[in-house]
């Protein structure tokens, strides 16, 4: 295991941040920990990386407990944080001279390996210029290979995507793949966006510092999702007719029914063939699980 | 690696941020350089008459030249010993940032001991702060080549010392404070605070001779005026020592260095030069163990912490 954690508990001033958690993450897996903002992600992995002290429990990282052995955690974790913490006035070279050397990382080691990361997030053209002068994407591609100049055994990334547009995304993701597939990486990730929790290989659901829920994504869309029959081009008549049996919610272009699962989606197609001539069968997602499991989106908003 | 290592790293690292950002360094040189522009062109005429009112008194006129030296060398050891404090407690920028937008945490998770951590914010205070002192310096003396130059090359390497004495001071004392401040409003409040009073509470503004007997004595008791002192000594000797040449009889050179702080009454006894370099860095000594000792208590509680549970 590269993460195990029993019974971690962590209060502020009388808030109970992270209550009784406990969950593990396995070898070169991708890590999903999912909640809203205030649900104890962030605390849980200042633990994790050792900047916080836990209240209660133990927490090994990389078969270290973090509490007694901070020391031999810290060169097999890489942290990215939400917010960049690269200097931006500096230039992204000296940035990663400044951080390698806290490792001891330097002269042709160091070029080795920003070779390396080169290849992999494509930094070539940008080292010797100032962080400040940067896009949002190259900012992020920097913190990821800030992250990775000593190899670390564990990637923690805390919101790697948030702010970025789609094209930037799929890039920093595709950097993130090419990680895991070829050098075996631990990702541990915290998100917004389910799309990307649905690609990670185990995904633990927090709220009010409590984990509500865990799995696989698969599981826990067939715990949690509810599928959605669409129908197109339907009639009022139509809607007020299934309203009295499910729940259905109307838009201009469609009307959303919610059904348990596929079965109860045929059973109801077979049952109004009159009212189906145009529609499709939606698998739950994990903005379902998540809605279904904190019954608020990810966003924060009740529901 | 070892420790050292690192610790030069991070010095490296803080040093770079705060140059690279230009607004840091003018804000910080400037507040010497407005001192200095206000000092020439609202006090130096002050001085002049101070200065001719002591000679008269024996018998005696000075070349032109060498009390305009006088007057400027004067002002600039009062520039440079008081910004030595003021601009150590503006240019901790860096560590007050880092703490605001996270990047000690990021340090935190690093596998960088908190006493390196911590011991590489004080040393890049002080190389700052030596840099920008420098820069003042060469600048005031450029000054003082156009007005009167009368200082030997020992004189020049004795202020240097000086300077790097008050730096000393300036920047643990700088430190010590700043330990316990996150955010940049408390930065900028203790700045406003220091350089409003440090220039009058170690007697750079004003000659400790014009204070009450009360004032001069709690004034003597800091150390802060030591720094003063050893370099009015050195500013001021060149120039004394061409006003003797000159025809100034050694009562009136004696008169001089009294009224004008070179000699440093506590009570009726003058304290030796000497002295005034064991209380500054005796001062220092003590600041530094303070410092010391509270960066190790500070590492200690956050190891304790995080072994609980």
């Amino acid at each position: 295991m590269t993460i195990q954690i029993t019974d971690l508990c962590k209060a502020y001033k009388g808030l109970q941040a992270v209550d009784h958690l406990s969950f593990e993450v396995r070898e070169g897996e991708l890590f999903a920990f999912l909640g809203v903002n205030g649900a104890g992600k962030s605390t849980t992995i200042n633990i994790i990386s050792g900047i916080l002290p836990k209240d209660s429990g133990t927490v090994k990282v990389c078969g270290y407990d973090i509490g007694t052995h901070a020391d031999s955690v810290k060169p097999k974790l890489g942290i990215v944080f939400q917010s960049s913490v690269a200097d931006k006035n500096l230039t992204v070279l000296d940035n990663f001279k400044s951080r390698a050397a806290l490792y001891g990382i330097s002269g042709k080691g160091l070029l080795r390996r920003l070779d390396e990361l080169d290849e992999l997030l494509g930094l070539g053209d940008i080292l010797k210029r100032p962080v400040c002068k940067l896009s949002g994407g190259q900012r992020r591609r920097v913190d990821i290979a800030r992250a990775l100049l000593h190899r670390p055994e564990l990637l923690i990334l805390d919101e790697p995507t948030t702010g970025l547009d789609p094209q930037t995304r799929s890039a920093v993701w595709s950097a993130i793949d090419n990680l895991r597939r070829q050098h075996g990486l631990t990702v541990f990730l915290t998100t917004h966006y389910m799309e990307e929790a649905s690609i990670s290989d185990y995904v633990v659901i927090l709220d009010g510092g409590k984990k509500v829920a865990e799995g696989t994504p698969h599981d826990l869309k067939t715990a949690y999702a509810t599928d959605v029959v669409r129908l197109y081009s339907h009639t009022q008549q139509a809607v007020e007719l299934l309203s009295d049996r499910y729940h259905v919610k109307s838009e201009r272009d469609f009307a959303d029914i919610e059904v348990g699962s596929t079965a109860q989606a045929t059973q109801l197609i077979l049952q109004y063939p009159q009212l189906f001539d145009d529609y499709e069968v939606l698998k739950g997602d994990m903005d379902s699980v998540f809605l279904h499991v904190v019954g608020k989106n990810i966003g924060g908003d009740m529901v | 690696m070892s420790e050292l290592k690192k610790l030069w790293a991070l010095t490296m690292r803080h040093t770079k941020c705060y140059f690279k950002d230009k607004f840091l360094f003018f804000v910080s040189l400037l507040t010497p350089m407005i001192l200095l522009v206000l000092f020439v062109t609202f006090l130096r005429t002050v001085y002049i008459d101070s200065f001719n009112g002591i000679f008269r008194m024996f018998d005696f006129e000075a070349a032109p030249q060498t009390v305009n030296g006088l007057a400027g060398s004067w002002l600039l050891s009062s520039v440079i010993s008081v910004c030595a404090v003021t601009v150590a407690v503006c240019s901790n920028a860096v560590m007050i940032q880092d703490k605001i937008d996270g990047t000690v945490n990021d340090f935190r998770t690093a596998p960088v001991g908190g006493v390196t951590l911590s011991l590489s914010y004080f040393v890049a205070n002080f190389l700052v702060t030596l840099i920008v002192m420098l820069v003042a310096l060469a600048i005031g003396f450029v000054y003082l080549a156009i007005v009167g130059w009368c200082l030997s090359f020992v004189n020049v390497l004795l202020i240097l010392a000086d300077t790097l004495c008050c730096v000393l001071f300036g920047t643990l004392l700088a430190n010590l404070c700043e330990s316990f401040i996150h955010t940049q409003g408390a930065l900028s409040a203790l700045s406003s605070l220091v350089s409003g009073l440090y220039g009058f509470i170690c007697g750079a503004y004003m000659p400790l001779s014009q204070f009450d007997e009360g004032v001069r004595n709690f004034l003597c008791v800091l150390p802060g005026t030591y720094g003063v002192g050893i370099m009015r000594n050195h500013f001021m000797q060149g120039y004394v020592q061409e006003l003797g040449r000159q025809g100034l009889s050694q009562q009136g050179q004696d008169q001089l260095l009294r009224s004008f702080d070179a000699h440093i009454y506590f009570g009726d006894t003058q304290m030796p030069l000497w002295s005034m370099y064991v209380i500054l860095l005796g001062t220092c000594a003590l600041l530094l163990c303070g410092y010391i000792a509270m960066v190790l208590l500070q590492h200690r509680k956050y190891v304790r912490s995080r072994q609980k549970g």
